[in-house]
């Protein structure tokens, strides 16, 4: 039954994400002034960047403003598992700006958020614990961070034939860059749904919370124009991890 | 299903509550980077709060084949760790005694020996728990990452530490929170039933350290192990909450022991030192069955019989209470 209900949830949220995907809800049409949605499938402005790509990480950056924003809508991952909370939407959209600077691709994110759910959470000591006094505590064990993530394909999308929205597919995996208020940026890969994998490399990124939103940067490395990417963000005041999250749909870079 | 099943079966009958088995498990696993919280082994009194608080009303495990809804504990649900100030007391003049601190407000056993009031009489008694490395594990259902696992060669369910990425699902989904999260590593843990011991052919470091010598430990499936015939022969071992759907794999003789002060020429049933009704809130209704047989047993040893039951119980050497079969696992692992 669980297996069902799992499938009936990957159904829905696909459906979800072809009907919603990137049409902002008219309530939010009110808030749509400053910047305009993307529709579903449609291309994201990048310019190229006379910054340095250092100077754009700063998500703050007055360099930032020279970019137009470009206000993608955001999904809410339909109840997943028998055991899950309803939770209702919360983020209806995040705010990207997208520029070129030194063969990197610098992406700016930002969303409201009323709860910072952030926190410096002591590294593992490289020493073994073995005679070592001092041990690193729990702080909490029942909180979540807010996080968020840039996805693309592994590989240049051959005939069209995008990864699925759902961390991939067997075959054509895709690559997350993931930031969390918590851990900083890792770089991962995932060829399906529960595939994630941790591929132990970072990247530079950096985030300011400032009157109730995120504000970030992430600084990847560039793709061609065309390429496929999506958005996800993750709210960790309603305990999102895994696939309860925000999500966009695929979109490619003009 | 497993190939073969490791099982335990603890005594409540002979459990001091000296938190051995406790120390035992801590010092061995969890004496590390956040796992100060973690009592993969403990024992709690019952009645009482439990360890995490409350852990017996907050759901999980399965009902009509569904996951049951339940919540995370919270750090202080555990007992948030202190520490007493011996340089200030002891060394910088401040001439007070020890304190702790931060000022503790809870802690694993934190109402130890409170128990209840039966009439006017309290009662209590001491409740060790580990992972029950379950048949059906709720916390194995529950993780989309597949990072549970339950061992094929020996029922121990275990939680890979690669692909675990500190959801936290495991931890709603077990009815009885036996696994734990630990921030540093942003993964969850649990107890491993000692498998690195068992295929060496030693017992669990908890059983091993017991000083009651209340824990038997061997494979469900083996007709000559203690656990197979407590449980499946003898029939005097119960799993805790067995309406959970889980199938634990860790058993209990129920507390009857000793009888109440007046009830000389009753039977336990007739005047109990522990409601019934608390034990089979516990073990369920056939709790009641397992006391009479255990006192029909005691009675005749107390006239002079013999018990072969209450001689296993007693399990006076190591031989007596476990049956570890390492050889056996490894063998039927690899052909099986």
């Amino acid at each position: 039954m669980r297996t069902i209900s799992k499938i009936v949830a990957v159904l829905c949220c696909s459906l979800l994400a072809l009907v919603c995907g990137g049409i902002t809800s008219e309530a939010q049409q009110k808030d749509v002034k400053a910047a305009a949605a993307i529709p579903a499938g449609l291309a994201l402005k990048v310019a190229p960047a006379s910054s340095r790509a250092a100077a754009l990480l700063e998500p703050l950056a007055a360099d930032w403003t020279n970019f137009p924003t470009q206000r993608v809508a955001l999904n809410r991952t339909p109840r997943l598992y028998d055991t899950e909370a309803p939770s209702d939407p919360e983020i209806p959209f995040v705010d990207v700006r997208l520029a070129r600077a030194e063969g990197k691709l610098l992406v700016n994110m930002t969303w409201h958020d009323p709860t910072r759910d952030a926190a410096e959470i002591a590294k593992l000591p490289a020493a073994p614990t073995e005679g070592r006094a001092h041990k690193e505590l729990t702080e909490a064990t029942d909180r979540f961070f807010d996080s968020a993530a840039v996805m693309f394909p592994a590989h240049p999308p051959e005939n069209g034939q995008w990864p699925s929205l759902q961390m991939g597919d067997p075959g054509n995996p895709v690559s997350i860059y993931f930031w969390s208020a918590a851990r900083g940026a890792a770089r991962m890969e995932a060829e399906g749904r529960g595939t994630t994998r941790r591929t132990g490399e970072t990247f530079p990124a950096q985030a300011v919370y400032r009157e109730q939103a995120w504000h970030i940067t992430l600084e990847l490395q560039d793709v061609p124009a065309g390429f496929p990417l999506a958005f996800a963000v993750w709210n960790g005041s309603q305990q999102d991890r895994d696939g309860r999250k925000y999500f966009t749909t695929w979109l490619k870079l003009e | 299903m497993s190939l073969h099943q490791y099982a335990m079966v603890m005594d409540l009958n002979k459990c001091l509550g000296c938190q051995t088995c406790t120390i035992a498990c801590k010092k061995l696993w969890t004496d590390r980077d956040g796992t100060q919280h973690m009592y993969w082994n403990n024992v709690e009194t019952r009645p009482g709060m439990g360890y995490p608080r409350q852990w017996d009303q907050i759901g999980g495990g399965w009902k009509d084949g569904h996951l049951q809804p339940s919540r995370q504990p919270a750090l202080d649900d555990y007992g948030a760790p202190w520490e007493f100030d011996y340089e200030q007391r002891l060394f910088e003049g401040k001439g007070k005694p020890v304190m702790a601190s931060p000022d503790p407000v809870s802690g694993p056993n934190w109402d130890e020996d409170v128990g209840a009031l039966n009439g006017d009489d309290n009662f209590y008694f001491y409740l060790p728990r580990i992972c029950n490395h379950c048949t059906n594990p709720a916390c194995l259902a529950a993780c989309p990452r597949q990072a549970i696992y339950k061992r094929n060669e020996d029922g121990i369910v275990v939680l890979d530490q690669e692909r675990c990425e500190g959801y936290r699902y495991c931890i709603a989904a077990c009815p009885y929170k036996k696994i734990y999260f630990n921030e540093i590593t942003g993964k969850s843990e649990k107890c491993i039933f000692c498998y690195p011991r068992l295929e060496k052919g030693e017992v669990n470091a908890c059983a091993a350290q017991c000083p009651g010598r209340l824990r038997f430990v061997g494979l469900l499936d083996d007709p000559g192990s203690a656990v197979h015939k407590l449980v499946h022969v003898y029939k005097v071992a119960l799993p805790l909450f067995p309406e959970k759907g889980t199938g634990p794999n860790v058993f209990y003789v129920p507390p009857f022991n000793p009888p109440k002060r007046t009830n000389y020429g009753k039977s336990i049933l007739e005047d109990p030192r522990l409601p019934l009704d608390y034990l089979i809130y516990l073990f369920g209704a056939e709790v009641k069955d397992i006391i009479v047989r255990l006192e029909a047993e005691l009675t005749r040893a107390q006239n002079g019989g013999s018990s072969e039951l209450l001689q296993l119980l007693i399990g006076r050497d190591a031989e007596t209470r476990y049956q570890i079969k390492p050889q056996l696992v490894q063998i039927q692992a690899r052909i099986g």
